[in-house]
């Protein structure tokens, strides 16, 4: 019988308070940035490691970057998932979006007989949230953004899911293969098993291909496949507070913070 | 009807290993359910004994009492067998997170260890800040005599922050050869382990000595007992450093004549003693000791001091769980030192300190101060002590 | 280079404006993109232009002349009486190749990112999403669209220049609406696109909206601390204004003035929301962990030594007893304003 197949898509993101924007060539300094599996990626895996709980199904991290980024995601073996793929070349550097979609699409291709791809809502890095619809373009599948709840059918061919939207949630059914976002914070990602660590850290292999490796047209991965440029970078002010103290009569103070308060309106 | 009771094999395999031959020590006396803290603030209490008992067995069912222990070790003074009562709530605790059924919000707090190297979830990169403007050197083994390990609470928490600015100007004013490890410091896995992941615990003690020794160092004064504790208690194979808790390097400056105290505070005081200052390790003389070398101050010594010191309430991994306010260790302190007219309460932990300072707001307390015992001693050596 | 399916000598100078409607209403975020797309081509032969898909769509678009668009394309079919984003995006499709706009916007809403993430790939374009704000080059038709990262640490400034449509969704809130006097000669233009509910991708089995309590998804949060003295009457009313919830710290909870699920901090609830205004809390860590990642933190409290104030943006030294109520009618007075 075929194993039920989940791909979760992971990434690797600097702390978001280390990153610094270098004043002179307005590039990232990510380099000198600690980094973390982007946090609602964590949320990504645990879902797919619930289903893995309830039936019998295979969970495989898939992810684009450089090989650090190996090191840091086998946290995911370690939490419970079996394969580890990671798309790796120097090729592939530069993409935005459409690229980066197009190149995961192709890995989950490669990796063949997915049922479902979870990913996280969106990148702590880009905060794009637009990759889920992307791969699913790309494969031509259903997808079902930001999930919290997963229902399998008995033959595992359907999905049904429960969606987060603004005041409410949705409950969605689509046919499997099918592409899913999980809500960021919808669960608690579970910690890394200790039994399996040993070998999630050392021994576990990872698949690491390449662009030959894998079918991409070479117009349509990296920078050359990135209709996106970045014209301009600057470092927004830093989270500090501003400990701005108002002054004045009880009725100024009023008007001061109904002017502070007043674009934070969230309903008409 | 009586339900079947199950043995947990899992359990099972934990309990010999905590055990071991002394696995029947336990007879079921109950001096520990007596003693246990909670039967002084709950009805229902936590029947240490039926917890003891259920492990003998491997029969699970403990369910959320697991979680109430602050492993303050008053059952293990009371036992009269020397049964390893706080390892065994551990090893329970231990068979939960294999089961992935630990009460929600522990397990963030792992990942904060695991990402952030404090179990706060604060950023690695700000853990330097709580010593801004002050000259605090990065250690360095050729230079510097021992190494200042600041610890979680004391490099985050504002109200603890103060306490560590206290001691390292004490340190600085009286020539004290120190350096600490700046960003490089990660978490001591105290509470990693008191909530019961022995294995992660050892994975991070592993790390932390193999950074003590690339550093070289050789002599470790913490901030927080639990740091103390677990380096001198819990971490496997230490012989390359000592370890001390900061109220006994303070002694030895006093008693050299490193520190002048030039002033002494007329305020009535006491000194409640952390668990692990007292039970664990039995340094319970050593902060008075230094209050002696203040003339003419008014102590007294709150109802329960020393080896039978009443527990904060903070640990355990209890920081980071919710306590009803009815059930806080806390709030039973605060009422003591009132019942005693007491004007300040000196302690030498930063939990304990954020425990009490709650409590004390909690009851609307106006004439009590809660001060760290640095932060006691820097009032009294500095013209203007008090930043 | 990835090529997209027309490029910048084939696309024609109009910003098209996904709007996005309920219950036979535009919705804000769909109103504000609206104004922008006015604003950045005022004065120039730009045509600005809303796309609306429905299956009744007559009185959003009427509503969108209203607000100043010329031109509105419609596309209604009965199998979409709620959105579905295989549906809609063949739609979309279709018509921005017809229409071949240089621009192409929407709301970052659950909706239109759905939208635009399959939309931008069909069409092998760029994607923005998220933006804060755009600006158009009226001569070489180059939008550039602003947005953050990182938690919001850093802004970078992206531009497409080669391919079209370019395409930005625009962060809710971002764009605020202005009254423009509508086009006389406004119409509303209805396209056909052929479809079935084989077109449909998912099956909408349950649509609930309404009141749930999760205050860590709340994007404005009023807070009360013990200065309170347990009245949450004032900050309930504040709240509801607003449109947030109310937390509190632990003091008010433990004397059960309000519900433990409303308790913020390291053993409460963790939120990032966008505004959190804090009332009568002196700023306990364990408090503070909890709305540390808000983006903008208002302080009141009477005590000018209070640690809440280390961690706000605006701080007010008062009873917020007596500021509320004020900043309550200020609030009343100031949306009165705006919307006559």
């Amino acid at each position: 019988m075929h194993e039920f197949h989940i791909v979760v898509c992971m990434k690797v993101v600097p702390k978001a308070e280390e990153i610094r924007v270098d004043p002179e060539s307005l590039l990232l300094d990510r380099e000198n940035a600690r980094s973390e599996i982007n946090p609602p990626d964590m949320n990504a895996i645990e879902h797919a490691l619930r289903i893995k709980d309830q039936c019998r199904a295979r969970v495989s991290i898939l992810s684009m970057g450089p090989p650090l980024f190996e090191s840091i995601l086998r946290v995911g073996l370690a939490m419970g998932a079996d394969d580890f793929y990671l798309l790796s070349d120097r090729a592939f550097a530069g993409a935005d979006t459409l690229a980066t979609t197009y190149t995961l699409a192709r890995g989950i291709d490669k990796i063949g007989d997915v049922d479902l791809v979870i990913c996280g809502e969106e990148s702590a890095d880009g905060a794009t949230g637009q990759v889920p619809a992307g791969i699913a373009e790309w494969l031509g599948w259903p997808q079902v953004t930001l999930a919290t709840e997963f229902q399998l059918s008995d033959d595992y061919t359907v999905c049904t899911a429960r969606r987060e939207i603004p005041g409410g949630y949705e409950v969605h059914r689509v046919k499997l293969p099918a592409v899913f976002s999980v809500k960021t914070a919808s669960n608690e990602p579970r910690f890394m098993d200790f039994d399996r660590k040993p070998w999630a850290m050392e021994e576990a292999g990872v698949i690491v291909w390449s662009r030959s490796d894998i079918e991409v047209e070479d117009d349509l991965i990296g920078l050359k496949g990135s209709p996106t440029i970045v014209s301009g970078l600057e470092q927004a002010e830093t989270r500090a507070r501003q400990q701005h103290m108002l002054e004045g009569d009880p009725e100024s103070i009023a008007a001061q913070l109904a002017e502070i308060l007043a674009p934070f309106h969230t309903r008409n | 009807m009586i339900d079947a009771l199950l043995i947990d094999d899992g359990l099972q395999d934990e309990m010999m290993g905590v055990f071991g031959q002394a696995a029947w020590a336990c007879f079921q006396c109950g001096a520990c359910t007596a003693t246990c803290p909670w039967g002084i603030v709950s009805e229902r209490s936590l029947s240490i004994r039926e917890m003891m008992r259920r492990a003998q067995l491997s029969v699970g069912g403990a369910g959320g009492d697991v979680w109430l222990c602050t492993d303050c070790g008053q059952c293990l003074q009371s036992c009269p067998r020397g049964v390893p009562v706080s390892r065994v709530f551990q090893a329970w605790r231990g068979q939960l997170w294999k089961k992935r059924t630990v009460e929600s919000g522990l397990t963030p707090v792992l990942w904060s260890v695991y990402w952030n190297g404090n179990p706060l979830s604060q950023p690695p990169s700000e853990r330097m800040n709580w010593a801004d403007g002050l000259d605090v050197p990065l250690f360095d083994a050729k230079e510097h005599e021992y190494l200042l390990f600041v610890g979680c609470t004391a490099s985050y928490d504002p109200r603890a922050q103060k306490a560590a600015r206290a001691l390292v100007r004490i340190l600085n004013t009286s020539g004290s050869d120190y350096g600490v490890l700046g960003e490089q410091e990660r978490c001591c896995g105290e509470c990693v382990l008191r909530m019961g992941h022995r294995p992660y615990f050892e994975d991070i003690a592993r790390a932390n000595l193999e950074q003590f020794r690339k550093a070289g160092v050789r002599r470790v004064v913490t901030i927080s007992p639990h740091c103390y504790d677990a380096f001198n208690n819990h971490y496997p194979d230490r012989k390359e450093f000592v370890s001390i808790h900061y109220s006994q390097l303070l002694l030895d400056l006093l008693a050299s004549g490193k520190i002048d105290l030039e002033s002494t505070p007329s305020s009535r005081l006491s000194f409640h003693d952390p668990c692990l200052l007292s039970r664990a390790n039995p340094e319970y003389e050593t902060p008075r000791e230094i209050l002696a070398h203040f003339d003419g101050i008014e102590f007294e010594e709150l109802d329960r001091s020393r080896a039978e010191t009443l527990c904060c309430g903070g640990g355990g991994g209890r920081i980071f769980l919710e306590t009803l306010p009815d059930e806080r260790f806390s709030n039973l302190r605060i009422q003591e030192a009132q019942q005693h007219a007491i004007q300040t309460l000196l302690t030498t932990c930063p939990l304990c300190i954020s425990c009490l300072e709650d409590s004390r707001s909690a009851i609307q307390v106006e004439n009590l101060k809660v001060l760290d015992l640095a932060e006691f001693i820097v009032s009294a050596i500095v013209p203007d002590g008090r930043e | 280079m990835a090529v997209s399916l027309y490029g910048p000598e084939d696309a024609r100078q109009t910003v098209c404006v996904y709007l996005e409607h309920n219950a036979g209403r535009l919705e804000d975020v769909s109103l504000g993109l609206i104004s922008k797309a006015l604003e950045l081509t005022s004065g120039s032969d730009w045509r600005v232009c809303g796309l609306i898909l429905g299956d009744d769509t007559r009185k959003p678009a009427q509503e969108a002349l209203a607000r100043g668009l010329g031109e509105v394309i419609s596309i209604q079919h009965e199998i979409m009486t709620r959105f579905d984003v295989s549906a809609f995006t063949r739609a979309c499709f279709e018509v921005i190749l017809q229409e071949k706009p240089a621009v192409f916007i929407l709301g970052a809403t659950p909706d239109g990112r759905d939208l635009a993430g399959r939309l931008a790939v069909r069409l092998r374009t760029g994607l923005n999403a998220d933006c804060t704000d755009l600006r158009l080059n009226l001569e070489t038709g180059q939008l550039i669209s602003e947005v953050s990262g990182f938690g919001g640490g850093v802004i970078a400034l992206l531009e497409s220049p080669a391919h079209r449509p370019q395409m930005s969704t625009v962060r809710p809130g971002v764009f605020e609406q202005q009254f423009v006097r509508p086009v006389k000669s406004g119409v509303i233009r209805q396209i056909d696109v052929s479809l079935s509910r084989s077109d449909l991708q998912s099956e909408l089995l349950e649509r609930s909206v309404g009141e749930r309590l999760d205050l860590s998804k709340s994007q404005v949060l009023i807070c009360g601390g013990r200065g309170m003295h347990g009245e949450f009457v004032q900050l309930n009313a504040l709240a509801e204004q607003l449109g947030g919830e109310v937390g509190a710290t632990r003091p008010p909870v433990d004397e059960g003035y309000i519900e433990r699920e409303r308790q913020i901090g390291q053993t409460g609830v963790v939120c990032r929301p966008k505004l959190a205004v804090t009332c009568g809390i002196s700023g306990a860590f364990h408090f503070v962990v909890g709305i540390q990642e808000a983006d903008t933190v208002v302080a009141i409290n009477i005590d000018p030594q209070a640690e809440i104030f280390n961690y706000c943006d605006y701080g007010v030294v008062a009873d917020a007893h007596q500021v509320i109520p004020a900043l309550i009618e200020a609030l009343a007075r100031e949306s009165h304003s705006s919307h006559a």
